[in-house]
């Protein structure tokens, strides 16, 4: 008692550097606390003490995840993957990184090295799938301008608000006034769409558009975003139990993007957060007949 | 009908825990569960046959798709999307810990379940900012 005393007294009883495991727990408290910078700051720390920790290189990637720092995280699993080659983790953070960044080649190349080794994990499994699909067609794989307006043809998808009741007027054919020759209608007159509209794509399953209002440089990044977001969602979907996508409604910052999808189409109509979700859905279930009828 | 899951992150994943619960209660909701956008699962109350972790990697990765749809768009800046079947649906809400994917009957009420959603995305910000 006294020997310990005295101890402490010269000092040895003072707090200890705490070890780089220990800073690696704590930093997981501080991330189960939601502390991510925290953490992360701390684990940098001790990263730089054990410089070769796997496990210190997994949790940075993690927090890099979380804090939505894609490039570090990627960095960080490359660093797991130069002390462990196989580490599924890492290859699995590396594959939903290059999947984000539409490297899909390289997200499938990724998650069936680690099935190879680990056959038995499913999220890899569930990736892989979506990988997969993606490959199969949702990759736009030439700019596609839309097709010119076909021949005006009669058709009976809808009847316009100035249309005598009961009597379906052709949607494509009207007469200008001044020549009284048939008068060729845009995309949007056609497909009629809705004046709140900000937004407008129509698409085949592999992304190659068919319609856009407005068109603009991004317009086909945009299209083949939309789809990859279908297949997600469709995997999402199955993977509960359910069938495959039909709806979507998407809350953005300023506006709330509507979806509608079969197997052989996907359109998208994006309205100003104050259109209420009834008067959307029934735009673009009006739409999306005239797409189809389009389409077909 | 459900079967409790694991959860992995004690203290914040209490408050989650807790927070999923309540939305569990909501008429003609099956399962739910929250990921964070590693896609680890914090917490899960599914329906028995539904694996847990190939569908949080899944929702992790519509999240993030989501987040990124456009380049302005910050980490939890896209509050709450709905995916549709005709056997039922998917609700997912960003937060800045991760999602919160809710699974629906088709008769679920879906603007209440957006509604109530919406509410536990703002609950998430309003702890974290504690």
């Amino acid at each position: 008692m006294a020997f310990a005393r005295i101890w402490h007294m010269l000092g040895g009883g003072r707090r200890r550097r705490p070890t780089s495991a220990q800073m690696f727990r704590q930093a997981q408290r501080l991330r189960d606390d939601g502390r991510f910078e925290d953490a992360a700051e701390l684990v940098a720390d001790a990263l730089i003490r054990e410089p070769g920790s796997v496990v210190g290189h997994l949790l940075a990637g993690s927090l890099h995840m979380t804090l939505r720092e894609s490039g570090q995280a990627r960095t960080s699993f490359e660093r797991v993957l130069a002390l462990e080659p196989t580490q599924p983790r890492a290859l699995l953070g590396l594959a939903r990184i290059a999947l984000e960044d539409g490297e899909t080649a390289a997200c499938r190349d990724l998650l069936s090295r680690a099935l190879a080794r680990y056959p038995d994990f499913p999220e890899a499994r569930a990736l892989l799938d979506v990988a997969r699909g993606l490959s199969a067609g949702a990759e736009p794989t030439r700019p596609v301008t839309p097709a010119p307006a076909p021949t005006p043809a009669p058709t009976t998808i809808a009847v316009p608000a100035s249309a005598p009741a009961g009597r379906p007027v052709p949607m494509a054919t009207v007469r200008s006034e001044a020549t009284d020759a048939p008068k060729e209608l845009t995309p949007a007159e056609r497909l009629r769409l809705p004046s709140e509209s900000r937004e407008a794509l129509f698409m085949r399953p592999d992304a190659t558009l068919v319609f856009a209002e407005p068109r603009g440089p991004r317009t086909e990044a945009v299209a083949a975003r939309a789809v990859k977001l279908a297949r997600i969602a469709t995997a999402v979907l199955a993977r509960a139990g359910f069938g495959p996508l039909r709806h979507a409604v998407i809350e953005g910052a300023a506006e709330t993007t509507y979806l509608r999808t079969d197997d052989a189409a996907l359109l998208t109509l994006a309205f100003d957060r104050d259109v209420t979700a009834a008067t959307a859905v029934s735009h673009l279930e009006r739409v999306w007949g005239s797409c189809r009828s389009e389409l077909a | 009908m459900s079967a409790a899951v694991a959860t992995a992150r004690p203290a914040l994943g209490h408050d989650i825990r807790a927070l999923l619960g309540e939305l569990m209660k909501l008429d003609h909701i099956t399962g739910g569960l929250v990921v964070a956008p590693d896609g680890l699962v914090i917490a899960a109350d599914l329906p028995r046959e539904v694996e847990a972790e190939p569908l949080s990697a899944l929702a992790a990765t519509l999240g993030r798709e989501l987040e990124l749809r456009g380049p302005q768009l910050r980490r939890g800046t896209f509050p709450m999307a709905q995916f549709a079947s005709v056997s039922g649906s998917a609700f997912l809400g960003s937060t800045p810990v991760g999602f919160i994917l809710l699974l629906g009957e088709p008769q679920a009420d879906n603007d209440m379940v957006r509604g109530a959603l919406r509410a536990a995305v703002g609950t998430v910000y309003r702890a974290l900012a504690r």
